[in-house]
């Protein structure tokens, strides 16, 4: 059991995209993640004043990541798949306190 | 006067009393292969986990990889629980160990702190406190 060296990352984005995320946070030193599907929704008002259409179909990638690598990750996710990008994701990231089951770095790489 | 004061002092000790006696929750996640969603659900639930949930995912393991391995896709459960933070130890603990003995069982488990909860029942639920149900409703 590690505690506090790991951090949670959460990305939302439009269906489709979840591979983009991947390889974004691959190439910042993530491992792997978790997909599950999701629905936005979106303040209709505001759509309509900005002429702005928001896709509901989302998808929500869970990656936990060393504390250390936090930052180069969310920013390679906001160049490759921020809000002004196709992708139009969200991302952020939160702290987790207890991690198993990781393993270490030589070990195969996949959750 | 002092009476009152004196009252106001044990009422305050007596809330600091309670405040100290409620244990924290933590929101436990644990992915695991979809098929083995519901052993590892019957599992958290042994650690006084009363509620769960429990949603279709699927892992990111690289297209390359899959391929060589035959798959189209890693079907995942993600298991969302909530568990008093006492209770933390204990199966996270039992986790790992499945994680690591069971074939096709391995997974990643971890917990994030939970701030607040509003309703004493619902905290009561939520953390299998027997002692926030009243004697008459038992």
């Amino acid at each position: 059991m590690k505690n506090f060296d790991h951090e949670l990352i959460l990305c939302v984005v439009n269906a489709g995209f979840s591979d983009a995320v991947m390889d974004a946070a691959k190439a910042a030193g993530a491992r792997g993640g978790t997909v599950i599907n999701a629905h936005g929704t979106a303040n209709k008002e505001a759509e309509v004043f900005f002429r702005i259409t928001i896709q509901p179909e989302k998808e929500l990638v869970m990656i936990i990541v060393p504390s250390a690598l936090r930052e180069a990750i969310l920013h390679a996710l906001y160049k490759e798949v921020g809000l002004n990008t196709p992708g139009q994701g969200i991302a952020f990231s939160m702290p987790v306190d207890n991690v198993v089951g990781i393993k270490n770095e030589h070990e195969d790489t996949e959750e | 006067m002092a009476e009152r004061s004196n009252r106001q002092q044990s009422e305050s000790k007596k809330r600091k009393v309670n405040r100290l006696e409620s244990k924290r929750l933590e929101l436990l996640v644990t992915v695991v292969n979809r098929d083995k969603a519901d052993f590892y659900q019957d599992l958290i639930q042994s650690y006084e986990v009363n509620m769960q949930m429990s949603m279709r995912a699927k892992g990111t393991a690289s297209r390359q990889m899959l391929g060589l391995l035959g798959l189209e896709e890693t079907a995942k459960a993600v298991i969302f629980s909530v568990i008093r933070e006492d209770r933390v130890p204990d199966a996270l603990a039992a986790l790992e160990e499945r994680f690591a003995t069971i074939k096709g069982g391995g997974g990643i488990a971890y917990t994030v702190p939970m701030t607040s909860v509003i309703g004493v029942a619902m905290y009561g639920f939520l953390s299998n406190d027997e002692r926030t149900v009243k004697e008459d409703m038992r």
